[in-house]
């Protein structure tokens, strides 16, 4: 418990909104409205555990709003070209994968920091793509929404397959040892080295595992809708590094768990709907946003504070 | 060892020398490309419209220096935007006891950020972050996003639109802020501890210096100055509304690092941001001169970051090569 | 080191300057004086909207035809301190007319005043400055035309009684805060049985307006009506109130594109989209701002001939552009923008 406080906390602050909103706004749990708040957040879900991977090995990306964009544009693409989805699919990732290993080259490569790289990417992809696409909607291809299930099977397939990985992805943190690495390498670097881990090739391949993640979400997020939004994404970046720091992943590096930056993010995704059903009216949302962002962080606060006295 | 030859080549080799060259180069393309570049009236544009983000980015470089970061001052420039506004209409302020009152408000500001960092040792990243949105939300909250400040008395609005002893007159209180700032930086014992703070916070504490009160000056410093380019973009506009400085913490952030600033603190000049302030602006202008839209002016700058940034790295990776191929050939001598 | 890194920012420089030569030839060098092309400034609120695209492709339309030197850009943001940096380096580029979709009505005037004190012509379009800033406003509606229009077409849609709810942009868009402004007076004018129930910004993002869109459905059920005043708002309430299986039992009427919307459109799901024709509008502000540039406008005219538009009205200084189109399933497939 101790050992978990901080994610503990943040489940505990889940439950209290979610109390909070069963007794003063209980239309909040309907079934089919709460399914698409879910489904809604499975890609966030996965851009936010690839940036809990990121963080925990002590770099960020900020990049990945961007690559979200361009995935989503060269998947609507492709579709109206007349790829069949299991291609589209792996276009998609891959296109992920090859934006991430360019971070990761500059960053583990030629060393340089994390947070300016993916700065020049994100204002690059972002621009490159506005440069092509003018902002125009791509039009889908009938069959190709909820990868051509009914609706509700749509979204609980999606839902799962976040879920499933999200499993797996905490499992193999524990378990696999290029899990453990991460961690390893975001605690110390140079112990790391000489225990025998590559710090570098480990940053790396974190930085082509967040693309290829992101891929994947853009495509889960695609298949939502008949159309992509060319500026979909935009934004992406703060909401997952804000959930993966409120669901307690250290910036300093070295400790998060996935868990908790399961919790983070439900939390944030809960506010915007939450206070449409408090009728409360739109012009605090960003304050109240930010307000929270900062309680999280100053309650973890507080506590070392008293452990350090 | 020290030879006239190598010194000479060392300041070639710095990094504000580099962008000091890219910054003319860029000057003398786009003059060949646009006949009206060059003109006094086109660089007094140039220096206006990069007034604000200067002063953002000159009172970020202290912060970067000590190994934070300030992502709030974007968001606080659009609070301070209507505050003033709210003052000087709502309250009935004259202008100056407006600003005045605006800058209190930019401190406080300031001083929540530096609080949550000092005293909490928070990590300034996630902090700025919270505040990022909580003061844009503050601002929208407060003007319910659609009241927007106009009408102010000319003599305000000189501040921002005409000149003054021949010069744009905002660029006046801009080269104070700079003198200020960089005699700050580079020529107090007080502005020097950034830098020490920045390469090793503990040993610096060691060392007798009160790492919190600087940290803390150095982030109240931001919201005042954030404050006065609030004060100063309401003049240019005419207007304060809630949308004001939406992004500029990310091009204040840009500017210092292709000025040469690291990331992890600790090395950095006040001249190398202005150079990259300069270096952006003049892509910016310069671009619209040669016909190109805007996206190329995002795409460019972006480019030019990792350039910046590959540059510096380099000659520190072929060092350590060097080092590294002579280890190994002494090697077996040592087994 | 210093030489690789200045051979690449030549380089750079250079694959712009060749990206340059092929839109545009003459340079910043065109003066009305002498008889040499007019250059034309057309700037949309911002880029990346295809809203402003389809004004383009009327625009491009103009410029071949009457052989206008066309230039177009605008800010990538929504920061209204851009326009009016690019206005202010248009005006020492020396272009001839320039034709703004103004973001911010004050802020901006600042910069089109100057212009007009330096003899630039100027037009604005799709959103009005300050009539002292600019010579004509080439009028397609004005944001009383869309507030009515909007409240009208709702009142119809839902009987003239029940809750609506607003998706807008941002909280700080200006037009959009107009036409609220518009659309509450004329509720509380001519439909007090009408109730505005919440006002939700979208950030121009079609995903999150569909988040919006499911929650304000979910936190309403007696809502009957959603207005999604912002083009990328219209497909994704569509999409919200299809998901939720609402079609029918919530109208959903908006500003946007036929292209983007007439799938949901041909379902049901959209009742009626709202707008005028943008290619017009788009080849209208080019030519009255050519004309403006050649003395062919003088203000107090009255009509203006406009190639293919036919002649029409000028009240006052705004060029009317005609009434906006209500699209539905009846008409929406004519159209291609």
């Amino acid at each position: 418990m101790k050992k978990h406080f901080r994610e503990f906390s943040v489940a505990a602050a889940l439950a209290f909104v979610l109390l909070g909103l069963a007794i003063f706004a209980p239309a909040f749990f309907q079934p089919q409205p709460l399914l698409s708040l879910l489904t809604r957040e499975a890609p966030t879900l996965l851009v936010a555990c690839g940036m809990a991977f990121v963080i925990i090995s002590r770099q960020i990306d900020i990049s990945v709003g961007s690559q979200f964009a361009v995935c989503s544009v060269c998947v609507g693409l492709l579709a109206a070209k007349g790829w069949s989805l299991p291609l589209v699919f792996i276009a998609s990732v891959s296109m992920g994968a090859i934006m991430g290993a360019f971070n990761g080259c500059l960053v583990a490569g030629l060393r340089l920091p994390s947070i300016v790289v993916t700065l020049a990417t994100m204002v690059t992809w972002r621009e490159a793509l506005r440069w092509q696409r003018q902002g125009e909607f791509v039009n889908l291809p009938d069959g190709l929404q909820w990868l051509g299930l009914s609706q509700v099977m749509g979204q609980w397939t999606l839902i799962l397959a976040a879920l499933v990985l999200l499993a797996l992805l905490a499992l193999a943190t524990k378990h696999l040892s290029a899990g453990r690495f991460v961690y390893a390498v975001g605690t110390d670097a140079e112990a790391a080295r000489l225990a025998g881990i590559r710090p570098q090739l480990t940053t790396f391949s974190v930085f082509v595992f967040m693309g290829a993640l992101v891929g994947l979400a853009a495509m889960m997020n695609v298949v939502q809708s008949p159309q992509v939004d060319p500026k979909s994404g935009s934004g992406l970046e703060l909401k997952v590094i804000a959930a993966a720091v409120v669901g307690g992943v250290a910036v300093s590096g070295g400790r998060g768990k996935l868990w908790g930056v399961f919790f983070g993010l439900l939390l944030l995704a809960c506010i915007s709907p939450a206070l449409t059903h408090l009728h409360i009216e739109a012009y605090w949302e960003k304050a109240i946003q930010g307000a929270i962002i900062l309680l999280a962080v100053v309650a973890d606060g507080l506590r070392t504070r008293k452990q350090r006295n | 060892m020290h030879t006239a030859k190598q010194g000479f080549r060392a300041i070639l080799l710095r990094h504000e020398t580099i962008l000091l060259f890219v910054v003319l180069l860029e000057w003398l393309y786009f003059n060949s490309v646009g006949p009206r570049f060059g003109s006094v009236d086109n660089t007094f544009d140039i220096m206006r419209h990069s007034v604000e983000i200067g002063l953002l980015a000159l009172v970020m470089t202290p912060i970067i220096l000590t190994g934070g970061i300030d992502l709030s001052v974007g968001s606080l420039l659009g609070l301070c935007a209507i505050s003033f506004g709210k003052f000087w209409r709502d309250a009935g302020m004259p202008i100056p006891l407006a600003a005045a009152c605006t800058i209190g408000i930019g401190a406080l500001a300031g001083g929540l950020n530096a609080t949550l960092i000092t005293w909490l040792r928070l990590p300034p990243l996630i902090v700025t972050l919270g505040t990022f949105s909580l003061f844009r939300g503050l601002a929208e909250a407060i003007t319910r996003g659609a009241d927007t400040f106009t009408n102010f008395p000319a003599s305000f609005l000189f501040l921002g639109q005409e000149r003054w002893l021949g010069i744009p007159a905002q660029a006046s209180s801009f080269i104070l802020v700079s003198i200020g700032i960089w005699l700050l930086v580079h020529r107090t014992t007080f502005g020097r501890s950034f830098r020490a703070i920045g390469f090793a916070p503990e040993g610096t504490r060691y060392a007798g210096i009160s790492v919190e009160r600087r940290l803390a000056m150095a982030y109240v410093l931001a919201g005042i100055i954030a404050a006065v380019a609030a004060i100063i973009y309401t003049s240019r506009l005419g207007q304060a509304k809630a949308d004001a400085g939406m992004g500029y913490e990310l091009f204040a952030i840009t500017a210092v690092v292709l000025g040469g600033t690291s990331i992890f603190g600790g090395i950095g000049t006040v001249h190398g941001t202005l150079l990259g302030v300069a270096a952006i602006a003049v892509l910016n202008n310069g671009l619209v001169h040669a016909r190109q839209s805007r996206e190329v002016a995002g795409m460019l700058t972006g480019l030019l970051l990792i350039l910046a940034l590959t540059s510096s790295i380099i000659p520190k990776m072929l060092a350590s090569l060097k080092t590294r191929r002579q280890t190994l050939a002494t090697k077996p001598i040592i087994t | 080191m210093k030489k690789i890194i200045s051979l690449i920012v030549v380089a750079g420089l250079a694959f712009v300057s060749g990206c340059g030569k092929s839109n545009s030839s003459s340079g910043g060098s065109s003066n009305v004086t002498g008889g040499k092309k007019i250059t034309v400034a057309l700037m949309p609120k911002s880029k990346g909207n295809a809203y402003f695209i389809s004004c383009k492709k009327g625009a491009d339309k103009a410029a071949n035809e009457l052989g206008v030197d066309l230039v177009f850009d605008g800010p990538t943001d929504p920061d209204p301190a851009k326009q009016n940096e690019i206005v202010e380096n248009w005006i020492t580029l020396g272009v001839d007319a320039i034709a703004v979709a103004c973001e911010n009505r004050e802020g901006i005037s600042t910069a089109l005043r100057k212009a007009k004190a330096k003899g630039i012509k100027v037009v604005t379009y799709d959103a009005d400055a300050l009539p002292n800033a600019r010579d004509f406003f080439v009028n397609q509606a004005t944001p009383e035309g869309i507030g009515y229009g909007l409240m009208d077409e709702a009142a119809r849609l839902c009987g003239n009684e029940g809750e609506f709810a607003i998706i807008t942009a941002s909280l700080t868009a200006a037009n959009m805060i107009e036409w609220q402004k518009y659309i509450e007076a004329h509720r509380a004018d001519k439909y007090p049985n009408m109730k505005m129930i919440a006002l939700r910004p979208c950030d121009d993002m079609k995903d999150k307006a569909q988040s919006e869109a499911t929650a304000l459905l979910s936190a309403n059920p007696n809502l009957k009506c959603i207005m999604a005043i912002c083009s990328p708002a219209v497909p994704g309430s569509a999409e919200a109130i299809k998901q939720a299986g609402k079609i029918g039992k919530v109208k959903l009427l908006g500003l946007g594109l036929p292209n983007e919307n007439k799938r949901y459109v041909h379902d049901g799901v959209t009742d009626s989209v709202i707008l005028w024709k943008t290619e017009d509008l788009g080849y209208l502000a080019v030519f009255a701002a050519d004309a403006l540039a050649k003395g062919d406008l003088k203000p107090g005219d009255k009509t203006i001939k406009a190639g293919p538009l036919g002649e029409l009205q000028i009240e006052g200084d705004s060029i009317l552009l005609g009434k906006p189109f209500i699209f539905n399933k009846s008409n929406i497939d004519q159209f291609d923008f």
